[in-house]
């Protein structure tokens, strides 16, 4: 009962933020939608917990908590190898900006 | 010089101020000029390898010998326009007069890289660890990247200037020998090994790559190979 409420709470807290972000042109209008679909979804966990169960059970999987560990699992599997992908990017650019300094400073020497 | 062609030796340096002048006056004997790449060195490198007589291209910040490299081969393409690129150590473990004999291959047409081996005919005065170590990466360069070498960890190459140009290499730290060799067989460019002299001394040899190093290469090669170009 506490942790639905909390959770409820917590959820509108951080809808209030993106909502001030975006209006503040922060964030994106897409990361604000997602955002707020996402705690959305968790406030209706909160409130109606066995919707869980029958979605698992519809996946096959035993419980709603199950389920939703499971599926964030993947998901931040899937988002730390987009985390790595984008940073392996960010370091090569970092490189061909290193070596574009360099060949100038030479150039500007000759 | 080799039948008229422009040579230019491309020179990897981190922190070899000791060393770097008697490897750029060695291989500016055999080349028509020496390109070196400061790895942000936290000596005078950069300012040995100068008055030496070689291009200095400096990296303000540390991004590793392949990096390196293609910072060295960019500019020498971009500034120099030679026929030749010869990659080069810098720690004078290479020999300079082997430069003629590595580059002739692409001077006749017959190559467009030649890779040096410590594996043909000669037998180097190496510690069996690292042989061994060698050994499993040439296993290993064979199953993954198709392609058959004697020697797969070995700096000394000669590119023709197209060759160079088509071998961009992106990982920045050790992995860039098995990139090297991954795209030579991906552009399809006709290669050849020849022999080559590497002078170990109980210096040179503490600098070379731990069992970790070889994993981390491992590791670097392997997501280029998987999660490149995403």
């Amino acid at each position: 009962m506490i942790f639905q409420a909390i959770l409820i709470i917590f959820a509108l807290f951080a809808v209030s933020r993106v909502s001030k972000q975006y209006r503040q042109r922060k964030v994106s209008v897409h990361w604000f939608v997602l955002w707020t679909l996402l705690w959305m979804a968790v406030m209706a966990v909160a409130l109606w917990p066995h919707s869980t169960d029958l979605v698992a059970a519809w996946m096959g999987v035993g419980r709603g908590a199950d389920l939703i560990v499971y599926s964030s699992v993947v998901i931040l599997f899937y988002g730390l190898y987009r985390v790595m992908v984008r940073q392996e990017k960010m370091h090569q650019e970092v490189t061909e900006l290193v070596r574009r300094i360099a060949i100038m400073e030479e150039i500007k020497k000759h | 010089m080799v039948a008229s062609m422009k040579i230019v030796a491309v020179i990897p340096a981190y922190n070899e101020e000791k060393r770097i002048a008697a490897t750029v006056a060695d291989a500016i004997k055999f080349c028509d000029a020496v390109v070196v790449t400061d790895d942000c060195s936290r000596d005078q490198t950069g300012a040995v390898a100068r008055a030496a007589g070689a291009h200095v291209l400096r990296h303000i910040i540390n991004r590793g010998q392949g990096a390196a490299i293609q910072t060295a081969t960019s500019y020498a393409l971009e500034v120099l326009l030679p026929d030749v690129i010869v990659h080069f150590d810098a720690d004078g473990q290479m020999m300079g007069e082997e430069i003629p004999m590595m580059v002739e291959p692409i001077a006749k047409g017959e190559a467009d890289v030649v890779l040096g081996s410590r594996f043909l005919g000669k037998r180097a005065n190496m510690p069996f660890t690292r042989w061994i170590t060698l050994r499993l990466a040439l296993l290993f360069t064979i199953l993954i990247s198709g392609i058959r070498v004697s020697d797969t960890h070995n700096g000394y190459r000669a590119l023709s200037a197209q060759a160079a140009r088509e071998i961009k290499v992106t990982l920045d730290r050790m992995a860039h020998a098995s990139q090297i060799l991954d795209l030579i067989k991906a552009k399809r460019l006709r290669f050849v090994e020849r022999p080559v002299t590497i002078r170990y001394s109980a210096e040179t040899l503490q600098k070379g790559q731990s069992s970790l190093g070889a994993f981390i290469i491992l590791k670097d090669f392997f997501k280029d190979k998987f999660l490149g170009d995403v």
